[in-house]
């Protein structure tokens, strides 16, 4: 059960950044944009971070067959990811300092509460949960001041993935009980609410003529 | 409190005006633009030699005075600045 979900998870995260990341990387070869060419990055690392989780699984079911996922394997692709969630809400940060925000400020007290454990993929986890927690409450501002819909949907995917993030790091404490289970399927909720929005935009290049009306 | 505009905005506000604002074939004065795009004279120079240069836009002389008129590189700029600005808006950024 838990391999069958990891690798639903780790697929669906692989399959979500590499398309939302070459949507990114269409986006920022057309117009040069540094928003896009960070986006590119963050999603990514994130299709890269899942990969490679995904890889460990594979190669412990088919190859080492020692019952579980090699810890190093693991903890590498946590922090690949977390490298891509520090890319999105580096992203919000620029937006938000320049202007200057407080919110910023206020998230980064957090890491001296919760990066208590000398564990790698601890760190990771709990960097991954700040960051997450921060990109969705960024996301979820914008929301209120643009009111665009699509913003609603990946800011509940941020939030579904930190609150995921979170159980998987509480799982540490209560390991083998069904937070785990529960952590993966919240972080597939969060990873298919990302892409909704980014689905519906256009990518198919349309002919020039002299009506340009609907793209005001 | 004045709206926060990226470099990326203040281009994509420029094109708009050399395409939607303007009916007749003669194109965009300076003095035009710095209004509509609401920047300064330097800044607004600087951002169209670059955009002539890059062939989003074309220069023209006209009764004695440099014009701006978007040109067909332009308008496609501007429609994946449409479609991608809308992308980034998803995520809660501004390209």
């Amino acid at each position: 059960m838990e391999f069958l979900l990891e690798n639903i998870l780790n697929l669906v995260g692989f399959l979500v950044g590499l398309i939302i990341g070459t949507m990114s990387l269409v986006g920022f070869r057309n117009t040069g944009s540094p928003t896009l060419f960070r986006l590119t990055i963050a999603f990514f690392s994130i299709s890269v971070g899942f990969f490679v989780i995904w890889s460990g699984y594979m190669l412990e079911d088919f190859v080492i067959q020692s019952g579980s996922i090699e810890r190093w394997i693991q903890t590498l692709g946590i922090g690949i990811q977390t490298v891509g969630y520090f890319f999105i809400a580096f992203s919000h940060s620029i937006k938000s300092f320049f202007p200057k925000s407080r919110y910023f400020r206020s998230v980064g007290v957090f890491p001296l509460f919760l990066v208590s454990s000398v564990q790698l993929e601890h760190i990771f986890r709990s960097v991954s949960f700040i960051l997450l927690a921060y990109g969705a409450i960024e996301t979820m501002l914008s929301y209120f001041e643009n009111k665009n819909k699509g913003a609603i949907s990946v800011a509940v995917g941020l939030a579904l993935l930190a609150f995921g993030e979170f159980l998987g790091w509480y799982s540490f404490v209560f390991p083998e009980s069904i937070l785990d289970h529960v952590s993966t399927i919240i972080k597939i909720g969060g990873l298919i609410l990302l892409f909704i929005p980014v689905s519906k935009v256009p990518l198919t290049k349309i002919k020039f003529d002299d009506n340009f009306d609907d793209l005001k | 409190m004045a709206e926060y505009r990226t470099h990326m905005k203040i281009i994509g506000d420029i094109l708009y005006t050399t395409r939607d604002d303007l009916q007749d074939e003669d194109g965009a004065t300076v003095t035009y633009l710095i209004r509509k795009a609401n920047i300064s004279h330097s800044r607004i120079s600087r951002i169209l030699k670059t955009l002539v240069s890059q062939g989003l836009l074309e220069q023209v002389d006209s009764q004695g005075s440099n014009r701006y008129k978007i040109s067909q590189s332009g308008r496609e700029f501007l429609q994946a600045y449409h479609t991608f600005t809308k992308f980034a808006d998803n995520f809660g950024l501004n390209i």
